[in-house]
């Protein structure tokens, strides 16, 4: 894996670097072979009209994203967008402010469909669509974590990711594909989950976590898998079954369960959260995963679903679900099976609803009982997830998908602060590695991104000693526990939310209903059990 | 394609066909990475290919440690000891060394 | 709300760049009150009175045209924004500063256009009737470089004033959870697919 690059050094300030033009230049990810690409039915490689198809293409994506039509044709050129990008500000790659990654796209769009490029392309800048131009498009839109920040700053809203979005569609279209979002799209829409967790093995993993809780905290939370008629489903990325520091959340969401005593499972058959559809532009696989979560639901008879800690999910399951699959509210008559899950949610509840927002809820209810002292040993900040903070909502409140996670966190943690206002809320930079971008051959790219990131929070840790870094993304945690150490932190203090809930969560012992929980008593319970 | 003693890998280093493993593509492999395979990286690596056999995917790292530890002693069961062993990550490099396929996802 | 506050103030783009900021909204405030005091050319008859309101701003035209060299400076000034400039993101500043300068120069110098004859020509250009012209410079290149703008209006980035309007990221309501928007293609499809879904709904047991 490519080694050869520097790994920027972090200014004091965030500056503007000077443009470095082609230094990110590259051939981009791995390609997709047949073996992904058919499942998906996608070319399995390059198809030999492919200018052809992809003008094709462009048009019909054209026609059906108004979105798409309107940011490729209200750009003024205005410049606003430039320096926003963590992936510019990282890289010095011109190429990677966003209005120029949008004008690769767009340079061929008016080429093909404006009038003033059809005839007049120099004056405009149109460009046609040729061997160089695809390889410029499949390397720099894999440069681009469809992070949407850019779209804050710009003053009709453009929003890259959607340009990026669209580029993938059509590289797919003509048979160029991303190894790693192909590969892994294929296992989620076949066994059901990213990385391809058969249910025997989700099974002996949770089993394994009931024992781990239980030696530790001598309680026996529970994780079912598969069990119908429970009240809640939930849909939480499969990295929090396998990966670290990932599952530590996925302890915690039990533990709250557990306190709630509300009955709970997950489904072996929907075992995903995230769903890469999104990365790749794809509505119909997109709907195919989020079509699994339905089946599931409908199958287990559960009346509420939840999503765990993870960005683009809570993006697809906020904004979308309800489009591709009826979790939600106001299903059409004619949709039998939309109609027949939604008859059978709990309408009191927010559908879908997030773990934060749940646990935000039974902290306000009293609910829970939290020993913050268990966490004084940290001083933490929150890094807002991109797709979380400029794509969704919480607590349906203005401005709650900021304000629920910090407070859930305060609500555990006697510590905190906040990075910089400028790159927090919905001005967070990226992690880096959001957008299909969390695979070792873009590491590179990887690591420039998170500059920006990794700078706001050498501040504070100058300034605050803060130690902890909280997300509530799979990918935001996995990607920094990657790139930390290359700037001199600790891989280990990227933690989930969950995971300092878990730690400063006081469980009631067995035989509470007895008396007060007497230690002495619980203890001869477990020395006689055993 | 490249290959290791005659054997296919794909461009991140891993078998293409699964059951061309063997143990001197594991040493030759590991060679590749300046890592001479001791009696420790044996035992990480039988388990992941024992745990390969029955469920058809890598353990996940909290199942990796746990076992190890119970194994071969508490002091082995955490992922720091892991780390010592495969610098490059017991889940990637691991599992390329004992065969298995790379583990993707959102990790 | 959120879009009214987008097209009057520019709220986006002050968060992003205060100069641009600055330039871009002189510019575009200057324009707006130039074309309203323009309206007494076009006006059939007295101009109602509320129009009175701005015409004391004749100096707008000074804030357009500053405003124009500024997003100007910038454009060849910053290498970021001289990267993404196509050759035509040029003509166009050059066409409105030719435009507003020259404007400018009937308002404020000695050879005043006979303001009278004007709006004989442009109300009978309204009515397809070809009236005299005057025909100083200034007023025919003036005029001229309006012609050509509102011609080249559909077909250039100009189109970003309506296109404003229908931002999906700036327009759209929050309510996702609530609501199902499906778009009608979309629709269309899972009706074509329906059977094959519930085929693949009900075998996955
Ligand atoms: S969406 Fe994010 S990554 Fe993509 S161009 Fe915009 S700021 Fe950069
Ligand atoms: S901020 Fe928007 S209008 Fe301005 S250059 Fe960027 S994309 Fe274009």
């Amino acid at each position: 894996m490519a080694d050869d690059f520097e790994v920027p050094k972090l200014p004091t300030y965030l500056e503007i670097p000077k443009m470095n033009e082609g230094v990110m230049a590259g051939d981009g990810p791995f390609k997709s072979v047949e073996e992904f690409q058919t499942p998906l039915g996608f070319p399995g490689a390059k198809v030999d009209n492919w200018q052809e198809v992809a003008i094709n293409k462009m048009g019909e994506l054209k026609s059906k994203y108004r979105s798409v039509q309107v940011f490729l044709d209200a750009c003024v050129k205005c410049g606003a967008c430039t320096d926003k990008c963590h992936y510019f500000l990282g890289s010095s790659d011109p190429k990677n402010m966003p209005v120029a990654r949008q004008d690769l796209f767009r340079s061929v769009y008016r080429r093909h469909f404006t009038f003033a490029g059809k005839y007049f392309p120099k004056l405009v800048g149109a460009k046609e669509l040729d061997d160089a131009m695809l390889d410029d498009w499949y390397n720099y839109f894999h440069q681009c974590s469809q992070c949407r920040r850019c779209s804050v700053f710009c003053p009709y809203g453009i929003d890259t990711a959607e340009i990026s979005m669209a580029a993938r569609e059509v590289l797919d279209a003509v048979g160029i594909g991303q190894k790693y979002c192909n590969q892994i799209l294929g296992k989620a829409i076949t066994i059901g989950n990213n990385l391809g967790l058969p249910e025997p093995a989700l099974r002996d993993t949770l089993l394994d976590l009931e024992e781990e809780i239980e030696e530790e905290t001598g309680v026996a939370v529970k994780y079912p898998l598969d069990q119908k008629g429970a009240e809640i489903l939930l849909i939480t990325p499969s990295a929090d079954f396998f990966a670290e520091p990932h599952i530590d959340g996925l302890i915690g969401y039990g533990k709250v369960f557990h306190q709630d005593g509300v009955s709970w499972t997950m489904s072996s058959y929907a075992s995903e959260g995230a769903n890469f559809g999104m990365f790749i532009g794809s509505y119909d696989i997109m709907r195919k995963a989020a079509l699994r979560i339905r089946k599931a639901a409908l199958d287990l008879e559960v009346s509420r679903v939840m999503v765990g800690e993870c960005g683009h999910a809570w993006r697809v399951a906020y904004s979308f679900w309800n489009t591709l699959s009826g979790v939600g509210a106001g299903a059409d008559i004619s949709d039998e099976h939309a109609m027949k899950l939604q008859n059978q949610l709990d309408s009191r509840y927010p559908q879908p609803q997030h773990i934060i927002e749940y646990t935000h809820d039974l902290i306000q209810r009293n609910k829970l009982k939290f020993d913050k002292s268990a966490n004084d040993d940290r001083t933490v900040t929150f890094h807002d997830s991109c797709n979380v903070a400029r794509a969704t909502n919480m607590g349906g409140i203005p401005n709650g998908q900021f304000i629920l996670p910090r407070e859930v966190i305060k609500a555990v943690c006697n510590n905190y602060v906040d990075m910089e206002r400028s790159t927090i809320m919905e001005s967070t930079f990226c992690c880096g590695g959001g957008g299909g971008l969390l695979t070792d051959d873009l590491m590179e790219i990887r690591i420039k991104g998170a500059m920006p990131r990794m700078q706001a929070l050498k501040e504070v840790e100058k300034t605050d000693a803060v130690d902890t870094l909280v997300a509530i993304c799979a990918i935001c945690k996995s990607q920094f526990s990657k790139v930390l150490p290359k700037f001199d932190f600790d891989p280990y203090m990227i933690v989930s939310a969950h995971q300092l809930v878990s730690e400063a969560i006081i469980m009631d012992k067995p035989q509470t209903d007895d008396s007060e929980a007497e230690m002495p008593i619980e203890e001869t319970i477990t020395e006689t059990v055993e | 394609m490249a290959e290791i003693c005659g054997a296919e890998v794909d461009e991140e280093g891993f078998l293409v066909d699964l059951s061309d493993w063997n143990k001197e593509i594991a040493v030759e492999m590991a060679k590749g990475d300046d890592i001479e395979l001791s009696e420790e990286h044996w035992d990480v690596i039988n388990f992941l290919r024992d745990y390969f056999e029955e469920y058809q995917i890598a353990p996940a790292v909290r199942v990796l440690t746990k076992a190890i530890g119970k194994q071969f002693g508490k002091e082995k069961g955490n992922s720091k000891y892991l780390y010592s062993l495969f610098p490059y990550g017991p889940g990637k490099q691991g599992c390329r060394f004992a065969g298995l396929p790379k583990p993707t996802g959102c990790i | 709300m959120r879009m009214a506050r987008e097209v009057v103030l520019f709220e986006s783009l002050f968060k992003s760049n205060k100069w641009t900021w600055l330039f871009g909204w002189l510019f575009h405030v200057g324009l707006l009150l130039v074309l309203i005091r323009h309206a007494r050319y076009f006006w059939p008859g007295d101009l109602p009175e509320i129009f009175l309101l701005v015409q004391p701003f004749k100096y707008a035209a000074f804030a357009m045209v500053i405003g124009l060299i500024g997003l100007m400076g910038r454009r060849i000034a910053v290498e970021r924004i001289r990267y993404i400039s196509a050759p035509s993101d040029y003509l166009m500043l050059i066409l409105m500063l030719v435009i507003g300068i020259s404007g400018a120069v009937m308002t404020f110098t000695s050879n005043h256009t006979d303001v009278i004859m004007v709006k004989q020509f442009a109300s009978g250009l309204l009515t397809f009737d070809w009236a005299n012209l005057p025909t100083e410079v200034h007023f025919l290149v003036h005029i001229f470089m309006v012609f050509v703008l509102m011609a080249i209006f559909p077909i250039s980035k100009l189109l970003h004033v309506p296109g404003v309007f229908f931002s999906p990221t700036r327009n759209q309501v929050d309510d996702a959870r609530k609501k199902r928007h499906i778009s009608p293609w979309a629709l269309r499809q899972e009706k074509e697919q329906e059977v094959r879904l519930n085929e693949t709904l009900g075998k996955d047991e």
